[in-house]
This record gives C-alpha cells, structure tokens and sequence, in this order.
C-alpha cells in the first residue's frame, strides 16, 4: 500500500484578471486597432490593450496526503480552497509546483459534477464513469445502487435539467460517492439538500473511509468537518496557515474568526 | 473498492503548470475512449433521432447547394467544365468542401462551446473535436453515396480502380480539416470573435479553391494561387476519382501532402493543447 495518495509541492496559482470585457487579449479587433490607439493616444495616457491584474489565489502551498485520510480545508471565502480543489481535479493547472496523484481521483466539486444537462440522469452516470475510465459493465454493476441512494427514482431517464436543485445534488453525490476510485474530493455539496438527506450523506463518506478511501473536503460546516474529517487543513488568502488534527484546527480557526 | 482491485497498476499522474508545448497525450485518449465513443454516439444519435429531418438533411444541404450553382454557374453563366456536367463536377468537389468547412466549424466552438463540462471535470480535450470529427466522417461517407448514385445515373462515371486511392485521400483530408480546426479552435480561446471570423475566413476559402469553377478558367499565370490553398490538389485528386478527370496525382506529391496534413495536425494539436488549458480560466 502506497504510503502517499496525494503530494503537493510549492503550489502556486495566480490568475489575471481583466477588466475589459473581451477575451484574453481582447479581440482580434482590438489587436489590429492597437497601432491607431497608439497614434491617438500619444502624449496622453491612455488605457493599455487589455487592463490586467493579477490575483494570486494560491501561495506555496504544500502538504501530503496519505491513503485512507480524510482531510478538512477549511478557510474563508476566497482563502483558495475551491482553486485548491480545482488543481486537485485537474480541471485547472497550478501556475508554479507540482501535484502527484498515486491513486484515481474523482471529485464533486461547487460547480456541478460534469453532468450534462441535456443529458438523462441515466446517461450522466455512464459519462461521469466513463470519465474515470470506468467500462460500462462496472458502471452497470453500481447503478441502480446509485439511483436508490439519490432516491431520484424514474425521473433517471429524464433529462438533468429538468431536475430540481435537490435531485440533481442528489444524484451528483450518490454518482461520487458510489463511483468513487481511491480519492474523493469534495466542495461544499454537503450544505445541500435536507436534513435527512445529509445524514445518509454522513453515513456513506464514512463507510467509503472505512473502506480505505481517501477524503478531502471543503466545508464550511465545522459540524461536518469534525465529523467526518480526521485531520484539517486551514487555508487564509492563499497561504496555508495550519495543518492538523481537525479538532484544534477549527478551533482555531473558529477563534480567529471572533 | 473491489472493481478496482483488478484494474493494472496504477500510473501516477503529475500535475504540472502547463508549458507551451504539449503533444497530444495519445495514451491518454486511448484510456478515454469509452468517453470518445460516448460523444461520438450521442451526436449521431443527437443527429438522426430526429430520424427524417436529420437524416434528410444530410442529403438534402449539398443537394440545394448543387441545384443553386448549377442553376446560376451551369445553366445560366454556362461555367465550362468540359466533358462532364456542370452538376457532377460541382457535386465532387462540394462534397470534399462540406467536409472540410463542417469540421473546422465544430472544431472551432470545440473548447468555448464546452465549457460547461470543461470547467466541471477532467478529460482530455482533444476527445472533443475529434469526437466531432469521427460524427462528421459519417456525414461525409453519405454524401459520397449520394454523389456515387448521381454519377451512376449519369452513366459515364463508373466505379474504376481509381476508388481504391479514395480511403488514402479521406484519410489525408481528415488529417487536414481536424489540424485546420484545432488551430482555430485554440485561437477561439484568445480571440473571441474568431467565430465570426470562421465563417468570413471559410466563406473566402471556398471561393479560393476551384469547387464553382474549374481550375482551367483561371489565367495559368495565377493558378499558383490556387496551389497554396492544399484544398484545391485534394480536390482535384478526389475528382480524378469520381471523374476520371486530369492526370494520375504523383505518388510523391501525395506523400507530401500526407506529411503536410501531419505537420498542420500536429500544429493544431499543440496550440489546442496550449489553449486548452487556460480556458478554465480565462471564463
């Protein structure tokens, strides 16, 4: 058994904000109109192509996580815990660093899950497994599993976007927590949905860390934290501020935010 | 757990800032194509589920197109073809262009149009435009049929030899038209407006490359012209199928225009890849 699920090294993700409208370098149009807007504007200042800012979400950060954790981040709105997530589900890359996954990641993240919304809830799970190189058989094998656990019931084979925010939360976490590899990486979803719904959410994320997987888990629920998660990691504007027991984290955290 | 304790060992995966030269991670697509074959059924069936009306439209787009130029260019301005119909020598060429302009047109909204499952998970974003692609082909295959049942009838134009060069020439094609469409693809990214910009650039491209019009009526001098564009010696071979028109394409040329079409492929292939990844954040 590896004695690492994940590795970060020196992470650093900064991003450039613009503040015209346009794409990245504005448009095609704005780039051949450079040389006029030069012209016009000589002598006097003027607004460069595109305003840029750099905001830096992520600063050296740098921590592992062995097999079987179940980590807390912790933080702020803003404090980089969702980008963190992010790098982690590769859907972005880290501007400076390095990430190692030893075992296969699926994540849940604020945004969605990748589910397509034309798409039935049918066909999402099938894509959602064939994106963690699941083979159809597999994927048959936990699916109705997974329809029983969201309690979607025949609205399966209805397309997403018909679906209520509840029902589609649902589904997105019982296609997470019941496809899930090696790794689960979690945003925030947990908030979601009702009380008892919660609960069964609770209970699953424990079973699967019974069964050896690996949990991180961004919540802003310490409730759920303390609960699920045996170590936390508090991230402040970027920085990693403390890594350890979850208990005396969110303590701390808690007390800062007073 | 238990499904994956049969799976092969597991190969980490190191994730890195990207640098502005990626190949394509063909290993990687291979690992996704349960994913590739996904996109490329669901598009088909997206397509012909709407049995008659997609199915005919298929047949129907270069259909109306060939019935409005050979009104205009065959019958009433009387464009010289020589031997053969103005409809058929319009009909072999369209068919090639509709291929070619179709998947730089899904290529190009390949990145910006999926953003939605980009920005929420994980796989490589080459399955996109290449799923495209693959869908496109089968459109492709089609209208060559109907093309075929339209020389039949005419009666002039069997099926010779000549056929057995035609895998080679759509391979070579595709090849081009997907590196054509990444690259475009990618400046979409940067360039938001390149959508438009597409249409305008393949609007002009068709006029550029001898589809109305056969090459013969354009001055020797500036038929050069015509050269730079690779559509128009692809289009041409294509004919020398269907029609047994011109002269047996060189062996070598053809060779170069395979290793031409990599070229452009590859080049496309690196700056989707470049583009690919900031377009999680630049949205």
């Amino acid at each position: 058994m590896r004695q690492c699920a994940i590795k970060v090294e020196n992470v650093w993700k900064e991003y450039r904000i613009r503040h015209t409208l346009e794409g990245p370098s504005g448009s095609l149009k704005a780039v051949l109109n450079a040389p006029i807007r030069w012209l016009v504007g000589r002598g006097k200042k003027t607004s460069r192509l595109a305003q840029s800012e750099t905001f830096i979400a992520l600063k050296d950060i740098s921590f592992d996580v062995e097999p079987g954790e179940s980590v807390g981040l912790i933080g702020r709105n803003g404090a980089g815990k969702s980008t963190l997530l992010k790098i982690l589900s590769r859907i972005t890359r880290p501007s400076l660093g390095k990430i190692t996954l030893y075992q296969r990641v699926n994540s849940l993240l604020e945004v969605g899950t990748g589910f397509n919304t034309e798409l039935s809830g049918r066909d999402n799970v099938y894509l959602n497994g064939s994106f963690l190189g699941m083979k159809i058989s597999e994927i048959k094998q936990k699916f109705d599993e997974i329809v029983a656990f969201s309690e979607v019931g025949q609205f399966i084979d209805t397309p997403v976007k018909y679906y209520s925010s509840g029902m589609y939360v649902r589904l997105a976490f019982s296609v997470a927590v019941h496809l899930t590899p090696e790794i689960l990486l979690i945003d925030e979803t947990l908030s979601v949905g009702d009380a008892g719904f919660q609960h069964k959410s609770m209970a699953k994320m424990k079973e699967l860390l019974r069964s050896g997987a690996t949990i991180v888990l961004v919540s802003h629920s310490d409730q759920a934290v303390r609960d699920i998660c045996k170590r936390a990691i508090w991230l402040d504007k970027g920085v990693l501020r403390m890594d350890g027991p979850a208990a005396s984290v969110v303590e701390q955290y808690k007390k800062f935010l007073d | 757990m238990e499904i994956f304790k049969k799976r092969n060992e597991f190969i980490p995966i190191v994730i890195t800032p990207p640098s502005s030269l990626e190949l394509p991670n063909f290993r990687e697509l291979w690992e996704y194509k349960g994913l590739f074959f996904f996109l490329l059924r669901r598009d088909i069936k997206l397509r012909f589920q709407q049995t008659v009306i997609g199915f005919l439209w298929i047949i129907l787009q270069p259909l109306i197109q060939m019935v409005i130029f050979y009104v205009i260019l065959g019958l009433l301005i009387r464009v010289p073809t020589g031997n053969i119909p103005y409809h058929l020598f319009f009909l072999s060429a369209f068919v090639v262009w509709q291929f070619f302009s179709q998947v730089v047109s899904y290529s190009t909204n390949s990145l910006v149009g999926n953003i939605g499952i980009i920005i929420k998970s994980y796989f490589p974003r080459l399955a996109l435009p290449l799923a495209s692609v693959a869908s496109l082909l089968v459109d492709f295959g089609i209208s060559i049929l109907i093309l075929l049942v339209f020389l039949l009838i005419n009666g002039n134009f069997p099926i010779t030899l000549r056929y057995l060069l035609l895998p080679v020439l759509v391979v070579i094609t595709t090849i081009f038209s997907s590196g054509v469409g990444l690259l475009f693809g990618a400046l979409t990214v940067v360039f938001r407006d390149m959508r438009n910009l597409t249409s305008f650039i393949l609007m002009i491209w068709m006029y550029l490359t001898p589809i109305m019009y056969p090459r013969s009526i354009v001055p020797e001098e500036y038929q050069i012209f015509l050269y730079i564009n690779p559509l128009t010696s692809l289009v041409e071979s294509f004919q020398w199928i269907f029609l047994h028109e011109g002269t047996l394409p060189r062996i070598d040329y053809l060779v170069i225009s395979l290793v031409v079409a990599i070229l452009i492929w590859f080049s496309g292939a690196v700056a989707f890849r470049a583009m690919e990844n900031k377009v999680a954040d630049v949205m």
